[in-house]
């Protein structure tokens, strides 16, 4: 299997944040979904993918290219949609549509105009007039209009109503379905995920959590609830966190296996969601998850 | 690089209606005014302008998210910036001309050297810049231009006898060559400079 992504050792310090040592495969032909808190490096790691900000160490590849001396190629096989507007506020879509288009070789007018149908977007009216759903609908009608192999997109369906979200989610898994393109996004909603994620990559204060499949992820962990009296270090060791109340614990095991084996009936394993998964990570103390 | 230099003129459309006016606004209500800083004005109006739109972080990711690299961005706007004033010199010329508004072809091209030397310096500055403090650098440079250029050419004509005598002791030609090799080689370096900046920069 091939990566279209690939960070190696990727160190990038800021004043208050640094993503320190981090390594990411993003498979091509699947949908990976990007998950962590705010401020957890999310935007950092893709503005890195993009090259708006460069590596202090390590090497970033897109495509298996270096940006050095590849960017044209690269980008030119590259979708983006940013979680905020980057368009000039001031103009419609047609105008916009005379920038970003020239600058593309496989740009498509057809798929272009057929999409702004789909959106249901004006495209005569200034784009500061535009909902927060609207504006990222553009986005993605130029994401999406010039062949891009692969498509980053940053948290894409904030901000949008549940029923657009859907369609959304229905149009991102048709474009994959010819197996070419590779799909990249960062969320908060989780159940966008569990509908089309093959890949759950999770972030965690600039470092990688996992990167695995959707399967693997919803196979290892597990929430476990029991009685206290089972508790000692020993057993505490096994979970990633532990959290007590009076009538006993709950904890994210990422071994649901080990637990079953060692605690057996004692415990009672639930299917952990990618929530639970987000929530008892941040405040857990090891960081081996 | 053509699309990103035709871009400029994309974002100001509605600001461009403005140009002409503009300019007969000046040779109406301003008329003591030098044509040379009307040339200047005129040929600084697009690139200034477009600098305004593009100094937005916004603007910036999405130049550099397109398919182009951050030297030719750096590029297109010298570049564009040369093919900007050469149209807009010739525009003001023309209004000028229509109006009986008297000038020479020198001061067309004294304008075009002063516009290399004004560019060469402002441009890095809008690189460094934060979005924010342009709008107020730029107000506090056009009023300094407009207070400052006639007194400063005034005090150059009555007090510099020196540089005057040695203007009048070359040869024209090589007075311009001087004057034309100066101010493009400032623009150049500025590039240079601006290129290197810009490479650096975070969005």
């Amino acid at each position: 299997m091939e990566n279209i992504v690939e960070f190696k050792n990727v160190t990038k310090r800021f004043k208050d944040f640094s993503l320190e040592n981090f390594n990411l495969q993003i498979k091509q032909g699947y949908v990976t979904g990007f998950v962590g808190a705010n401020g957890a490096g999310k935007s950092t790691t893709m503005k890195l993918m993009m090259n708006l900000l460069q590596a202090d160490e390590g090497e970033v590849k897109i495509f298996g290219m270096d940006y050095a001396g590849n960017e044209k190629e690269i980008k030119e096989r590259m979708g983006f949609v940013y979680d905020s507007n980057v368009f000039y506020e001031s103009l419609n879509l047609k105008d916009i549509r005379r920038i970003v288009a020239p600058a593309y070789k496989n740009w498509n007018d057809k798929t272009f105009y057929n999409y702004i149908k789909i959106f249901e977007l004006p495209l005569n009216k200034a784009i500061k007039t535009f909902s927060k759903g609207m504006q990222m609908k553009a986005s993605m009608a130029m994401a999406l209009s010039h062949d891009a192999e692969f498509i980053m997109m940053d948290e894409p369906t904030a901000g949008l109503d549940p029923v657009f979200r859907r369609e959304l989610l229905d149009i991102l898994q048709e474009l994959m379905e010819d197996g070419k393109r590779t799909l990249f996004f960062s969320t908060h909603i989780t159940s966008d995920l569990e509908r089309i994620a093959d890949y759950i990559t999770f972030i965690q204060k600039g470092r990688l959590l996992f990167n695995d499949s959707k399967e693997d992820v919803q196979d290892r962990y597990a929430l476990v609830k029991g009685s206290t009296d089972i508790l000692n270090r020993e057993t505490e060791e096994l979970f990633i966190k532990v959290e007590r109340s009076s009538y006993g614990f709950q904890a994210l095991t990422n071994d649901a296996r080990e637990i079953k084996a060692l605690l057996g009936d004692r415990v009672m394993i639930e299917e952990a969601t990618l929530e639970d998964i987000m929530f008892y990570a941040k405040g857990a103390k090891k960081q081996h998850v | 690089m053509f699309n990103l230099i035709k871009k400029d003129i994309i974002i100001q459309k509605t600001q461009l209606l403005l140009f002409i006016p503009l300019i007969i606004f000046l040779v109406f209500f301003a008329q003591n005014l030098s044509p040379i800083l009307i040339f200047l004005l005129a040929s600084t109006f697009i690139s200034a302008n477009a600098y305004v739109y593009d100094a937005l972080t916004e603007s910036n990711i999405l130049l550099n998210s397109l398919p182009y690299t951050r030297k030719k961005i750096v590029a297109s706007r010298y570049l564009g910036a040369i093919v900007y004033m050469i149209i807009s010199i010739a525009l003001a010329g023309g209004v000028l001309y229509l109006t009986g508004y008297g000038y020479e072809m020198m001061d067309m091209a004294i304008a075009v050297g002063l516009f290399f030397i004004f560019a060469a310096f402002a441009f890095p500055l809008f690189y460094i810049l934060k979005p924010a403090y342009i709008g107020v650098a730029v107000l506090i440079g056009t009023i300094v231009l407009a207070l400052g250029f006639q007194p400063a050419s005034r005090f150059f004509m009555e007090h510099m006898t020196v540089i005057t005598d040695f203007l009048v002791s070359t040869s024209t030609t090589t007075l311009y060559l001087i004057g034309a090799a100066t101010s493009i080689g400032l623009y150049l370096i500025s590039w240079m400079i601006s290129q290197f900046i810009y490479q650096r920069k975070v969005f």
